[in-house]
């Protein structure tokens, strides 16, 4: 299961996501993200990522897919405070650097 | 004279008869998968039904919860709703997912509803509203006044994924919803609208869908019957009549449980048993689809020995994507790939396919691992079928030990004689992220070591890290380093898996077998 809360800075919308993001959530983290795009037109969007568990690919697929979105709207979506753990599969599965990444606050 | 034109003319007309024939063998082979997919697609409607009616006392939410792993943005349906007739009206009684195209108190939906209470099956209708065009599910039961009403989105191009399974692979096809062959009928195709109706050779099938009937209209791509297809269709044949089968056992039996049910509320549990068993059983008959995508056997080589092996996850009925191969290029040199789509189900599995045959041709046309992945990153696209493909793709050579990968963001392979290691692999991104370029690294196999390619499904645990996975597979390798390939493998993913493990697992290993 994962959870989701919006905040907003002005300089960037932010939504943090907790949990697990596997075949179980995939969906709802694309529709959430979605709808997170859609509800607000700053250029960057953070994905705050702090609070993720666990990590699969078709976890790794949603953010592949947010991130598609979030560039074809002319956004820049970047994660933020992302867990050693989750960090370590995004470099084995080559995303490292397809994703902006802020350094952990 | 006479006899030689009398012959070359009859050997024409066989030839021409041949692909006539052709076509409509592999027509209906399409016309199989596609009422398949059908059939998965009205069953959980008549499910749906059957369990709401089996626990009357839980008002609506059994049909809440049993709708919600088919409704969705991205699911079977966008949005569905429980109906109750009474005496001539029909009325919603609880609505989920989107909005329905159709607003509830619309004549149409009223209209729709009341109408599949004269039907057996579900009813089926296009509905339209400026770009958007749906198709609307209703199944009626009589006895209990009840329907459920679900809208299910039609690609607005038509020109659809939807139907891209193999085999489609070698035909230009339309479906049309009905018997004619109208553009107001036409629901789906891969051909330029302004090319239809579909002309020359074609061959054409209907299908059961709800009341009416899907029409499919085929014409061959190309010549028929290319090396490359040549079992895939017979695979997912296969895979369709299987599944047809046990669909119509569902229904049966699921009939046949809401009576006892009716009967004797205590057996409401009996009858959810009962579905968990049937959703077992159903999955056996995934596997065998997925099974019958996989390579029956590998190639025989000298100096090299190949083993493989592919474990179902536990959880679901859904099968995975994951798969394997081995080629041989010439006498020498062998090509192998190891791969895996995110995801599960038939979905997935059709882009595995899909995956699976494009890495193979362009292998066999004598393409670089690095070349492959970078020609395959501009074919698929998350974003058009939804799933991530990560992919390992190496060329290997018996004389000398010399194998040569490329890898699209997959686990890397690990060099087993002496200490067991992963190979230094530097992973590119995944197919399906977009166009990209990957870097080729060489293994020296020294003679008697075996390369290990896995999926992520054999390491991956939710309690840790990848990291502690990779170094317990290590281990395990290490300790079984000098046994039989065979063995190796089997020790390997009975020791790692996980019994409860939701994840499939695909294993490919070969052992340079050279002395010295």
């Amino acid at each position: 299961m994962a959870e989701f809360v919006t905040n907003r800075r002005p300089d960037a919308a932010i939504l943090v996501v907790a949990g697990d993001l596997d075949i179980a959530s995939e969906v709802e983290l694309v529709v959430r993200g979605r709808e997170f795009l859609a509800s607000s037109d700053v250029g960057v969007v953070e994905l705050d990522l702090g609070g993720v568990t666990f990590i699969d690919s078709s976890g790794l697929g949603a953010l592949v897919r947010l991130h598609k979105l979030a560039q074809s709207a002319g956004r820049r979506m970047v994660l933020a405070n992302v867990p050693p753990r989750v960090a370590r599969v995004l470099s084995l599965t080559g995303l490292s650097d397809l994703f902006a990444e802020l350094p952990e606050r | 004279m006479l006899l030689t034109c009398g012959a070359s003319w009859t050997a024409a007309e066989v030839d021409a008869n041949s692909e006539q024939r052709l076509l409509e063998w592999q027509t209906k082979q399409a016309a199989s998968v596609l009422s398949t997919a059908v059939m998965l697609i009205e069953q959980p409607l008549g499910t749906a039904l059957s369990v709401q009616q089996a626990a009357p006392a839980r008002g609506s939410e059994a049909f809440t919860q049993f709708m919600s792993a088919y409704v969705g943005p991205e699911s079977t349906f966008v949005s569905a709703s429980l109906w109750r007739r009474q005496g001539e009206a029909v009325a919603p009684l609880v609505e989920t997912g989107g909005r329905p195209l159709l607003e509830p108190s619309s004549p149409a939906a009223q209209t729709y509803v009341a109408e599949a209470f004269g039907h057996q099956t579900a009813t089926a209708h296009r509905i339209d509203s400026g770009a958007e065009a749906r198709i609307v599910w209703v199944r009626a039961d009589p006895a209990a006044d009840l329907a459920i009403y679900a809208e299910r989105r039609i690609p607005a191009d038509r020109r659809a994924a939807v139907d891209s399974d193999s085999a489609y692979a070698n035909l230009t096809y339309a479906i049309y919803l009905g018997p004619e062959v109208t553009a107001e009928a036409l629901t789906t195709t891969d051909a330029d609208p302004s090319d239809l109706p579909l002309r020359g050779v074609t061959s054409q099938e209907t299908v059961p869908f709800g009341h009416t009937v899907l029409t499919l209209v085929a014409a061959p791509r190309g010549h028929l019957g290319s090396d490359l297809s040549r079992w895939l269709p017979l695979g997912l044949l296969l895979g369709g009549v299987l599944l047809t089968v046990a669909a119509a056992r569902t229904g049966h039996r699921l009939a046949r449980g809401r009576w006892d049910a009716e009967q004797d509320a205590s057996t409401i549990t009996a009858l959810y048993e009962q579905v968990e068993i049937l959703y077992g059983e159903q999955r056996v008959l995934f596997e065998r689809l997925q099974r019958a995508l996989l390579p029956h056997a590998h190639p025989v080589m000298s100096d090299l020995e190949i083993a493989s092996r592919y474990v179902a996850g536990s959880r679901g009925i859904d099968i995975g994507g994951d798969w394997y191969s081995v080629v041989a290029l010439d006498d020498h040199r062998f090509a192998f790939v190891v791969g895996d789509v995110s995801g599960r189900g038939v979905d997935a599995v059709a882009v595995m396919a899909q995956a699976r045959f494009t890495i193979r041709a362009y292998l066999l046309d004598g393409q670089r691992p690095g070349a492959v992945l970078q020609k395959c990153s501009h074919q698929f696209d998350i974003e058009a079928d939804g799933h991530l493909i990560t992919v390992l793709v190496g060329i290997g050579d018996t004389r000398t030990g010399e194998v040569t990968v490329a890898n699209a963001g997959h686990p890397a392979p690990v060099l087993v004689g002496g200490v067991a290691r992963p190979v230094e692999v530097s992973p590119g991104r995944p197919l399906g992220t977009g166009p990209s370029w990957y870097e080729e690294t060489t293994i020296r196999m020294p003679p008697g070591s075996t390369l290990f390619c896995f999926t992520d499904g054999l390491v991956e645990r939710r309690d840790e890290d990848i990291d502690a996975g990779l170094r317990r597979l290590g281990t395990t390798l290490d300790r079984a380093a000098s046994d039989p390939l065979d063995h190796l493998v089997s020790h390997a993913v009975d020791t790692l898996r996980n019994d409860d493990a939701p994840d499939d697992v695909a294993v490919l290993a070969f052992r340079w077998t050279a002395t010295p």
